[in-house]
């Protein structure tokens, strides 16, 4: 039984049990540590902390369960001849190939086309059972260049410049090589084994006006059919932007510090980037202050998990929310069956965040065949298409309550903040001031 | 076009896009070869052509020219800017004069041969294929190397060949400092004529001597006693 005069622990609040393992690992390692999933953080500002305030008396919402509420978002559109039209505000981020087993993808592509929605195929090319079970293929264009050929950019409905993660901004993918199979070493022209730290910038390009050039290419070899996006860690939002609206991109893609990874170095993971939800704010004002709010799309992602947070995002100006974790989870991560793998891992369900040893005990992030055949493709695709319709609903839910018709219009004052430091970060009134400022300011 | 054996375009008056549709319209009609008049440094000309074609530019060129190519020959009668060659899968691009940064970055096959000196990371990523500089090569040339061949004849600025994969680099004067996890080793029979026929080929003089440098493969894996080259590695 607990009780309120608990006693408060005996250690450290800076030698904290878990800094003390952090050390105690590095010691033994001699190099810093490396892990999947996502920051360990609990204190970030986040989607939580702001609230709807839907309809009453004042604006109409619609039927909650039954009035048509429109979802589509397209990328592109008046830009390019061939623009990317999405069913719903959702994309499957960038996953590539060797992060993820091919069943995971192969399930991925089977749910985002019955959703009508896209995949995409992150670093190490662009694997033929991608482009096989997946109606929309955003192809990444990384610093790396694994995989990289002009056939594939053609065969692409969306071209995705990467400049960054948010699990990592300013720094490359890693792929340990344990985790590498004879077919992912040759997709990307890699001796078996090696431990791949990934370039995290571009050979041939370097400032903003390489960078348009390097957009005049790519439309040049895709024959000005595909949008272009850049996608960037989120981390100085403002001057990015302006560089991405030089360079004439259709879309902005910026990935909180909450975004996901299969292999990063720990200490990143916790310590670089910024929050998503202060990612969307500044970019928001940057797009306006550039004009061009309403001819680049903006994509959003990192630690998007539910429809309320999708809606959230979209309130602020986001048009698209990337999901990554998410449907991985969806997938099976994290699921407690083959307890005794994830024991064997040191780890439990739930805690898990091995991705990067490539013993993936569900079958998701491995290339070792016994364990990718634990992932059904048919019931995994059935599971991220459900997670995909919930989710869905749950963005209309929103949307209707507020009285719209369309999700897309969502906006700010839609919405009230809970906290003062989302307050101030997003502009978003704080609840109960009425958009008021506060009584004692006034003295 | 079928009948014509030299397709002249000249850049002068035309956007890029309406040069790349001619010298593709060119390629399916199996027309041999293209010159390319006033290019004027002019940036992504001739890129995204996956038919085989030979083309003549007449003057510098700018970046990426034979970019994301397949299969094309190509002469530039003149120095590139950045990134020429860009992602080649196969053919030969020769540059009579010198290259900017990053000369066939991340090729996947063919040959590119700058008669001239290359500047920064000449060969980055280089994943297949030749990469021929006749003088010398700029800093971080050779950087991430995953395979194919660099011959540099003339020095090399810091940094060159580092963290190479695999891959041979072979230097004919001196390199101002080598790159992480490189080392020197002895030439294979007949790697070294391969090198001499290549530079006869191209008329390119060749130096007194080469030293054929490759990966150490110290940085495949990390290695907690050999921090030092991991703490350095660029």
């Amino acid at each position: 039984m607990s009780s309120a005069f608990e006693r408060p622990p005996a250690y450290s609040g800076i030698w904290h049990p878990d800094a003390i393992e952090e050390i105690q690992e590095k010691a033994e390692l001699g190099r810093y540590q490396i892990r999947g999933q996502a920051t360990k953080r609990h204190n970030l500002p986040s989607f939580d902390d702001l609230v709807f305030t839907p309809a009453g008396l004042s604006r109409m919402p619609l039927e909650g369960y039954r009035e048509r509420c429109d979802t589509e978002v397209v990328i592109g559109e008046g830009r390019v001849s061939r623009p990317l039209v999405l069913e719903r505000p959702i994309m499957i981020a960038g996953m590539s190939f060797g992060a993820l087993s091919v069943n995971a993808k192969r399930a991925l592509g089977i749910a985002a086309t019955r959703c009508g929605i896209s995949t995409c195929t992150g670093e190490g090319g662009m694997h033929p059972e991608e482009r096989e079970h997946s109606s929309k293929l955003v192809m990444q264009y990384l610093p790396s260049r694994y995989g990289m050929n002009p056939y594939d950019l053609k065969k692409a409905d969306m071209i995705e410049i990467g400049a960054g993660q948010g699990a990592k901004p300013g720094t490359g993918g890693v792929l340990l090589g344990l985790k590498m199979s004879e077919e992912v070493a040759k997709m990307r022209d890699l001796p078996m084994g090696v431990d791949q730290r990934s370039g995290c910038r571009h050979p041939d390009w370097m400032g903003a006006d390489d960078l348009y050039m390097k957009l005049e290419q790519i439309r040049e070899v895709t024959n000005y059919e595909v949008p272009i996006s850049i996608k960037v860690g989120a981390a100085r939002i403002a001057n990015d932007v302006r560089i991405a609206c030089k360079a004439d991109v259709d879309a902005i893609v910026f990935d909180g510090m909450e975004g996901g990874t299969a292999a990063s170095p720990t200490i990143q993971l916790d310590h670089a980037g910024i929050p998503t939800i202060a990612a969307i704010a500044e970019a928001v004002e940057a797009l306006h202050d550039m004009g061009k709010q309403d001819e680049i799309k903006l994509i959003v992602g990192g630690g998007i998990k539910n429809g309320a947070d999708a809606a959230k995002a979209i309130a602020l100006g986001a048009d698209v929310v990337y999901l990554g974790t998410a449907p991985i989870i969806a997938l099976n991560c994290h699921a407690p069956i083959y307890i005794e793998d994830y024991e064997r891992l040191g780890t439990t369900p739930y805690e898990c965040q091995h991705c990067h040893t490539g013993l993936c005990p569900v079958g998701i992030t491995t290339q070792l065949p016994k364990l990718m055949a634990r992932l059904d493709v048919d019931e995994a695709a059935d599971r991220v298409t459900n997670f995909l319709n919930a989710m869905t609903m749950e963005i209309q839910l929103f949307a209707r309550s507020c009285g719209k018709n369309k999700v897309a219009d969502l906006d700010p004052n839609d919405m009230r903040s809970l906290t003062q430091d989302v307050a101030m970060m997003t502009g978003i009134p704080m609840v109960g001031l009425n958009g008021r400022q506060p009584w004692w300011t006034k003295f | 076009m079928a009948n014509v054996e030299t397709l002249v375009i000249d850049c002068l008056d035309k956007p890029t896009r309406d040069i790349n549709n001619l010298i593709r319209q060119a390629a399916d009609d199996g027309v041999p070869a293209v010159e390319i008049l006033n290019t004027r440094a002019r940036h992504n000309i001739g890129v995204g052509i996956l038919k085989p074609i030979h083309l003549i530019y007449r003057g510098h060129v700018g970046y990426y020219t034979v970019g994301l190519c397949d299969g094309v020959t190509a002469e530039i009668h003149g120095s590139s800017g950045w990134g020429v060659g860009d992602n080649l899968l196969a053919g030969e691009v020769v540059v009579e004069g010198n290259a900017a940064s990053s000369a066939a970055p991340s090729i996947r096959g063919g040959s590119i041969v700058v008669k001239g000196n290359a500047g920064p990371r000449a060969g980055i990523y280089l994943k297949s294929g030749d990469l021929t500089v006749g003088g010398d090569a700029g800093y971080m040339s050779g950087f991430m190397m995953q395979n194919g061949r660099m011959i540099v004849c003339g020095n090399a600025a810091k940094g060159l060949g580092d963290s190479m994969y695999q891959g041979q680099i072979w230097l004919g004067g001196k390199a101002e400092e080598m790159g992480s996890g490189v080392t020197e080793a002895d030439a294979e029979p007949g790697e070294l004529d391969a090198v001499l026929e290549t530079l006869e080929r191209h008329q390119i003089k060749a130096p007194k001597a080469f030293r054929k440098l490759q990966s150490d493969r110290s940085l495949w894996n990390f290695n907690k006693h050999d921090f030092a080259a991991w703490k350095d590695a660029l």
